[in-house]
């Protein structure tokens, strides 16, 4: 039996997802629990397994291509089993590098049943009655259009130049072979000392020789310099990148940030780690400002709380996002209800999310809906950072490193370890006087081990 | 105490050009040596070897000239006297050096040069110890044979320019070392009639060449000229007494009146003192330098063999001139890194650039294209059995020029064209559709050319298989 294959939802917010490349083969034996393809969503890109055994018979979205949530992306069944024709989903506006296929091709669309993975497929026969595209945003109209000779054109291609700023004195404004000839001979182009091999690769990397560094002094513009130019060639971000550029510039530039800055003495609970160590219970600082942090958040609601600028809505549950670094950028994994979580149940928890975050593994719904985050660099030995607040939470604390610095105790100067925490806040809801009371509410649980004993 | 604004160390290849450049510049230039002008090059090294390889050439030649219908009596050399022109050609060149920097108003002083600070150097001369001042200072003070401590040390056992001393030439000779300086000796010996044992402890002679061009002069220089050749083994038990030499070898014992040993060079830093300067050579005992001839001292430029590169005359020439610039003037120049290699072997070998052992160590992908010499008008016109071939390594994308290698008669003098090829990065088609004179040898740059477009008109294309 012909079974389609759709593009998961594996979030609540997400209306479609970006097919990534395909990990099987047309032809391909597919057994159940496979990793058929990678998606990549505004937050991750995440392995999807196939719920079906049999054999892939044809690939309908082609890598680098997203589409709406629930669209077939390809076929799994018997070998010889025919396949219903459907024309691939046209590519979304997010990649523009991606192969274009037939255009308003139209997607099969189906009701998006709520719920994680796994979704259930949508039946064959549905697809040929819910085939209707999604309306299509009116194109703005069209610059005017550039228009050029083909003799022309050529000459500025075999130049390697870009002809578009030339002015056309042909009919309609179109450039002809004398303008480009003219252009080359303002703008300086037989004096370039160009290299045959370097002339040759920009045409074929599409590098304009006007706009090189080298161009106009009495270096040659070599095959190195052409290199450089296309390593300078600016690379469409990843889209994960591009969600994270655009929350945190809507973030920072919509919520007034201000910073408040508590150095706490972990020399006792640096201590007392290593007596939970040695008896058998392994704790991180993180774990400990994780409860530090939710049992403060209970005594400050207003800081587990949000505003759109008019209303302010408090949380009653605290949900604690945890920054980690991977290569790809930031992903800031969420444990739901803190405040009734012990040490050792945050300590689990945040385990294994940090573990799935660095596996690839954390689901979009695992990302959201955190109402406070900690980011934590202390093991990249920093003195102090800010932090930029989450969008839809009001602050969020920086932790630094634990270093040996001299401190004043009983008049005497002693050395100690000192970790610096700095909580941005947004200044809409949260004052001065109760960020720095919020601050210091987690300093003084972390400093008191008396706490601690009771709750390790 | 005198001082000038560029002090040049070493006047040898990458010295003297260095010291006349400098003063081309308006510089005023002082040029240390310690031993003779035009260094290890002119005096022992490739001046004084390309004489007698030359004679040996032409001895080689008039004993195979019945083959071109020539008739030659008996033949043989005089080789007191063949050393005699070549200490000739030594001293006309040296003259003209000399002749060079006087007439650049460089001043010339004798002695070993010493740091006592980053600017101000002692020259231990015969006249005493003078101490000048420098604004800038070229080291140049190149590399020596090494002799390891495993060889005896004994009249017998010599190095390249001890041997060039020699007056008359020994009947077996073992070369210790097949890279450039042992595999020319090997050639220069055995066409002068010398029985020759070559001992490589690498893989094979030559290592810096492609199997295909190593494959063809071991061929010539094992079946022509009967040198036999050892590779990837040692020289063990060597002992010299009296006048013989002895070593095993693979199972075989050598006996030879000579041991030339050509076991690579060391850099010459010992009576610098360039601690003193503020400088330290690296672990292979080089003074390291940038691409533009900059050492760690600000006023201190490194060139030629003395900084560890591939100890080429030409290159520390190159390297001379573009210190002497960026010690003079604000536009900085950096060195050039495009060279040639010239192996004065028979049949000679000439490499420029990449080679395809060094695109497979890098996972660059190449395409070549080969053409032999037999093919050629003019091979068959001088040689009834011509060896050899030229070589294209070119980018498959661009087909720009990135290496080029030549084996066969010339192949030293052919070499320049692909040189200037690829140091212009012309492409392929450039060099295809250049005319090149016939009947010469280097129409075999655009012929393998055409071989590599797939366009070639005197090969038939191998048939897919």
């Amino acid at each position: 039996m012909v079974r389609p294959i759709t593009m998961p939802k594996l979030g609540q917010s997400e209306e479609e997802g970006t097919l990534v490349q395909w990990r099987k083969k047309v032809g391909d034996a597919i057994a159940r629990g496979d990793i058929l393809f990678e998606i990549e969503t505004d937050k991750a890109v995440l392995e999807v397994e196939s719920f079906f055994e049999g054999t892939l018979l044809k690939i309908v979205v082609q890598p680098g291509t997203t589409v709406p949530i629930n669209t077939t992306v390809g076929f799994v069944g018997d070998p010889g089993e025919a396949v219903p024709e459907i024309p691939a989903p046209a590519p979304g506006p997010q990649r523009p590098a991606a192969p274009s296929p037939p255009p308003k091709a139209p997607q099969p669309q189906a009701p998006a049943p709520a719920g994680k993975l796994p979704e259930p497929p949508i039946p064959a026969g549905d697809l040929r009655t819910a085939a209707t595209p999604p309306p299509r945003p009116a194109v703005a109209a069209a610059p005017e259009v550039f228009r050029i000779s083909p003799r022309a054109a050529r000459l500025a291609r075999e130049s390697a130049i870009h002809p578009e700023s030339i002015a056309g004195t042909g009919p309609l404004g179109r450039v002809i072979e004398k303008d480009v000839k003219n252009y080359l001979e303002a703008r300086g182009y037989s004096r370039l000392r160009l290299t045959p091999a370097a002339r040759r690769l920009a045409v074929q990397e599409n590098i304009d020789v006007l706009t090189l560094e080298a161009a106009g002094t009495p270096e040659r513009i070599t095959v190195e310099t052409i290199r450089r130019a296309i390593a300078e060639k600016p690379r469409p971000m990843s889209r994960m990148r591009q969600v994270i550029a655009s929350r945190l510039t809507a973030s920072l530039t919509t919520t007034p940030h201000f910073f408040v800055t508590v150095a706490v003495d972990v020399t006792e609970l640096s201590q007392f780690r290593s007596e939970l160590k040695a008896r058998g219970m392994s704790f991180s600082v993180t774990d400990f400002i994780l409860k530090a942090v939710a049992l403060s958040l209970a005594e400050f609601p207003d800081v587990n709380s949000t505003t759109d600028g008019s209303n302010i809505q408090w949380h009653s549950r605290v949900h604690l996002g945890l920054a980690v670094n991977l290569e790809q950028g930031l992903v800031v994994p969420v444990i739901r209800n803190a405040q009734e979580l012990s040490l050792a149940e945050l300590h689990d928890c945040a385990e294994e999310l940090v573990a799935r975050a660095r596996a690839g593994k954390l689901t979009p719904d695992e990302m959201s809906g955190s109402t406070f985050t900690i980011s934590n660099m202390g093991m990249l030995h920093v003195e102090n950072f800010t932090a930029i607040i989450n969008p839809g939470e009001s602050a969020i604390l920086a932790v630094s490193s634990a270093l040996k610095q001299p401190a004043a105790r009983n008049d005497q100067v002693v050395i100690r370890d000192i970790m610096k925490m700095t909580l941005s806040s947004d200044h809409r809801i949260i004052d001065g006087a109760m960020a720095a009371n919020f601050a210091n509410a987690v300093k003084n649980k972390l400093e008191e081990i008396s706490l601690w004993k009771r709750l390790a | 105490m005198e001082t000038f604004g560029v002090v040049v160390i070493g006047a040898g290849p990458g010295g003297y050009p260095a010291a006349i450049r400098a003063a081309q510049l308006g510089a005023s230039v002082a040029l240390v040596e310690k031993e003779s002008l035009g260094g290890t090059c002119l005096n022992w090294g490739c001046i004084p070897t390309k004489a007698l390889i030359h004679a040996a050439g032409v001895f080689a030649q008039m004993r195979s000239a019945a083959s071109l219908g020539l008739k030659v009596g008996k033949t043989s050399f005089d080789y007191a006297a063949m050393v005699e022109r070549k200490d000739q050609v030594v001293r006309t060149l040296r003259n003209g050096v000399k002749q060079l920097l006087a007439g650049n108003g460089v001043k010339v002083m004798e002695g070993t040069a010493s740091f006592e600070s980053r600017n101000r150097i002692v020259v231990n001369s015969k006249a005493g110890k003078i101490l000048i001042g420098a604004g800038k200072t070229i080291i140049a003070t190149g590399t020596t044979s090494s002799m390891p401590d495993f060889l005896p040390r004994h009249g017998r056992v010599v190095d390249s320019r001890a041997f060039l001393e020699l007056k008359s030439v020994p009947a077996r000779v073992i070369v210790l070392g097949g890279g450039i300086i042992g595999c020319e000796f090997a050639c220069l010996l055995a066409r002068l009639g010398v029985q020759v044992a070559v001992v490589e402890i690498l893989e094979d002679i030559l290592a810096v060449l492609d199997a295909d061009v190593r494959r063809e002069l071991r061929r010539h220089m094992e079946k022509t000229l009967g040198i036999r050749i050892y590779t990837g083994q040692g020289l063990e038990n060597i002992a010299a007494e009296g006048n013989t030499v002895r070593g095993t070898v693979a199972g075989d014992t050598l006996e030879a009146d000579l041991l030339l040993a050509a076991l690579g060079r060391k850099p010459v830093t010992k009576e610098l003192q360039i601690e003193k300067a503020g400088l330290r050579v690296n672990a292979q005992g080089c003074i390291e330098a940038d691409e533009y001839g900059r050492t760690q001292v600000a006023t201190i430029y490194a060139v030629g063999d003395v900084t560890g590169g591939p100890q080429l005359a030409h290159v520390a020439t190159s390297q001379g001139l573009v210190a002497a610039e960026n010690a003079c003037t604000r536009h900085l120049r950096r060195n050039e890194t495009c060279f040639p290699y010239c192996i004065f072997t028979s049949p000679e070998v000439g490499a420029a650039g990449l080679t395809e052992q060094e695109a497979g160590q890098k996972g660059l992908e190449i395409k070549t294209g080969r053409f032999n010499f037999a093919a050629l008008g003019k091979g068959q016109a001088i040689d009834d059995h011509p060896a050899g071939f030229v070589k294209w390594i070119a980018d498959p994308e661009t087909g720009q020029l990135l290496g080029a290698q030549a084996v066969g008669a010339h192949a030293t003098e052919l070499i320049a064209e692909a040189t200037t090829a690829i140091r212009a990065e012309l492409t392929v088609t450039d060099v295809a559709r250049t005319i090149h004179a016939h009947p010469t040898l280097a129409e075999a740059w655009m012929e393998s050319a055409h071989v590599l477009l797939g366009e070639a008109i005197h090969a038939v294309a191998r048939r897919a298989r």
